[in-house]
């Protein structure tokens, strides 16, 4: 009892910093080690959700983040409960990627992009060989750092892959970087629909629009295969079998030069394999880091030459997360660049 | 223009000022009262070369030339299928032979040339490049799309030019009927001599005008008609380039996994030395999916061995 109210002085509160649909979170100082962190406190929600004892998400969190170790994956430094709230403490993080992408006043480099890539995907290599899958891998979950570091954040989807008798639901990831194999239903998937969703990411990082923004699981299926052509089933077998396949118009597809029109050769050979369709055919994270686009000049920025959010300081305090998403929502979100 | 005439029922465009005349894809023109009038059914003939029209088709004469009509009808069908660009081919040779061999059949179709061949011409070529015309139409398309944009943000442009000037124009006139009021108030009211009073206007009144004369022209463009500002403007649109850093190339490591227990085996093996053969096999929907039964087998296969060296002393 003791050992908890010292935990929950440990962590003072300095600021809020959003709210999200599970928790609230506020940015906080460890006055022991006196370190910046983040310290999420979970909702009690609603009693159907709170019949388990805890939130699912939170549980997935704690669970799976408790045993990670990497540069980066965002570190759980903590958990303790006060009553019957649950919150977890995480590394400080000051931005996202999704701020970078949409802050007109940034330029990203190809060196840039290439350091978001290499830390991306070293990430996800790890994740990948412990057996998780991240299921929620989008530019807003993937957090940046004053040091310039890039973690993979939000492990609330995440889950155990490889199990031969597991059913996974589809309904996972954000639909803008969902895997075509998720959107016609797959039930038992693997590290391909990750990769995928960093192949929208990279391609998001070169357009600074959201690459496959679909308004529905429909459109979403048209506007990837518009742009990447309709798969038949020599460029994919088996592909009928899946449990929600239905026929699409046959579109040509569009190189991706002509998409990415002024990315290097090797970063278009990554984004084919990235975004191959069947995903059989995607590249893993380690396949993909030992191509030649990583090794290739110009090198990857270090750290502290990132680029930053020139308005960091009020994006600290005000770190919108639901407020963000809120006001996108009214706006009708970041207009998408028309492709097509 | 005043010759214009129906060829059927001879109307003038001097005796019926309202006249109109229409041409379909056959190139003979009709005028609109005589369509109304044979084409009732919304089919039929054309009167003067008997090929079946519809009524839909027919429209308004632009050109004197009712061949120029028909050709520009022509054109506008056969360049829906030929509308590849000259970054299709290889060479500029080959470029010209494709452009050669469109005014050829557009030549053909509007002079009754071998019309039959021509067409089964056109039909072969749409079979064989289905894939490349669908691409390109959806290319024009988008082109087509940005092209509008940018006329609508010229004419906005335009508008908020016109208003500009007429507010100009309008505040020029206020500006005067105040002098004049001015004027006519002194010359009321004050006591000095009127014809001193006017001098003394029209010497400001010229002074002013002067004075206009100075000031600079109002606004010079800042921006091309592409909408891209130039000038010193342009420093909001384009940041400068972060220069570009040299650090050490990147070289992939893979990292191993730590397990504390014996290395299980590798994926290689996992075929050849028949683990695979304790896992069900994925069936076709789960293999579409991504799923293979070795990531089973090699998950099992390292759990099994995982932690079998907990606690021992380390080797080394």
């Amino acid at each position: 009892m003791q050992q908890l109210d010292g935990k929950l002085t440990r962590y003072e509160k300095i600021a809020f910093l959003g709210e999200g649909q599970f928790a609230t979170v506020y940015k906080a100082r460890d006055v022991l080690t006196d370190q910046i962190v983040a310290v999420k406190k979970i909702k009690i929600g609603s009693r159907e959700e709170a019949q388990d004892g805890i939130n699912r998400t939170a549980l997935r969190e704690i669970k799976l983040l408790h045993e990670l170790q990497h540069e980066n994956i965002i570190g759980l430094v903590d958990v303790f409960g006060h009553k019957s709230n649950v919150s977890l403490v995480f590394d400080f993080m000051d931005t996202d990627l999704e701020i970078i992408i949409k802050d007109p006043k940034i330029i990203l480099t190809q060196a840039n992009i290439k350091a978001y890539m290499i830390m991306t995907l070293r990430g996800l290599e790890y994740l990948h060989m412990n057996w998780i899958l991240h299921r929620d891998l989008k530019p807003n979950n993937l957090l940046v750092n004053t040091d310039g570091v890039l973690k993979i954040g939000d492990f609330g989807l995440a889950k155990f892959f490889g199990s031969p008798n597991r059913i996974y639901t589809h309904q996972v990831v954000t639909r803008w970087y969902r895997a075509p194999e998720l959107l016609f239903g797959a039930r038992q998937y693997s590290t391909g629909i990750d990769i995928w969703a960093v192949g929208c990411i990279l391609a998001e990082l070169l357009l600074r629009v959201p690459f496959l923004p679909g308004d529905s699981d429909l459109d979403q299926l048209t506007k990837i295969f518009q742009a990447l052509g309709t798969p038949t089933e020599e460029t994919w077998p088996n592909l009928n079998k899946l449990p929600d396949y239905m026929q699409f118009k046959q579109f040509p597809a569009i190189p991706l030069q002509h998409i990415f029109t002024a990315a290097p050769d090797d970063l278009i050979v990554l984004a084919e394999k990235l975004l191959a369709l069947n995903p059989v055919q995607r590249c893993t994270c380690t396949e993909a880091l030992c191509m030649k686009y990583f090794s290739n000049k110009p090198a990857p920025s270090m750290g502290h030459k990132l680029p930053m959010p020139s308005s960091n300081k009020q994006a600290v305090e005000e770190r919108p997360n639901l407020k963000r998403k809120l006001i996108d929502a009214l706006e009708g979100g970041t207009v998408p660049k028309k492709l097509f | 223009m005043e010759d214009q005439a129906c060829p059927r029922c001879k109307t003038t465009k001097y005796r019926n000022p309202s006249l109109k005349l229409m041409v379909n894809v056959c190139g003979h023109t009709l005028c609109e009262s005589c369509v109304d009038l044979l084409f009732l059914k919304g089919s039929g003939s054309c009167p003067e070369c008997m090929v079946p029209l519809r009524r839909n088709n027919f429209r308004v004469q632009l050109f004197e030339d009712p061949m120029v009509e028909k050709e520009v009808d022509i054109r506008k069908r056969v360049l829906r299928d030929y509308n590849k660009k000259e970054d299709d081919f290889a060479t500029l040779q080959e470029y010209n032979d494709y452009l050669e061999e469109i005014e050829t059949i557009i030549y053909n179709l509007c002079n009754n040339i071998d019309i039959i061949g021509t067409n089964k011409r056109i039909e072969a070529y749409r079979r064989e490049n289905r894939e490349v015309i669908q691409r390109n139409k959806t290319r024009m398309g988008r082109e087509e799309y940005e092209l509008e944009e940018m006329l609508e943000l010229e004419r906005a442009q335009e508008e908020a030019r016109k208003q500009e000037l007429a507010e100009l124009e309008t505040e020029q006139k206020k500006k005067k009927a105040r002098e004049k009021e001015a004027l006519i108030d002194e010359l009321m009211c004050s006591g000095k001599d009127a014809a001193e009073i006017v001098n003394e206007f029209a010497e400001k009144v010229e002074k002013l005008r002067e004075e206009e004369k100075k000031l600079p022209p109002p606004k010079p463009a800042t921006q091309f008609s592409t909408g891209i500002k130039f000038g010193r403007t342009a420093d909001q649109m384009f940041l400068p380039l972060p220069k570009a850093e040299e650090g050490p190339l990147y070289v992939h490591k893979v990292p191993t996994l730590y397990t504390e227990g014996p290395a299980a085996p590798a994926t290689a093996e996992i075929e050849s030395k028949g683990f695979i053969a304790h896992i069900r096999p994925e069936n076709s929907a789960e293999r579409a999916g991504g799923y293979k039964a070795n990531l089973a087998c090699q998950r099992a296969l390292q759990e099994a061995l995982m932690g079998l060296y907990f606690g021992a002393p380390t080797v080394n």
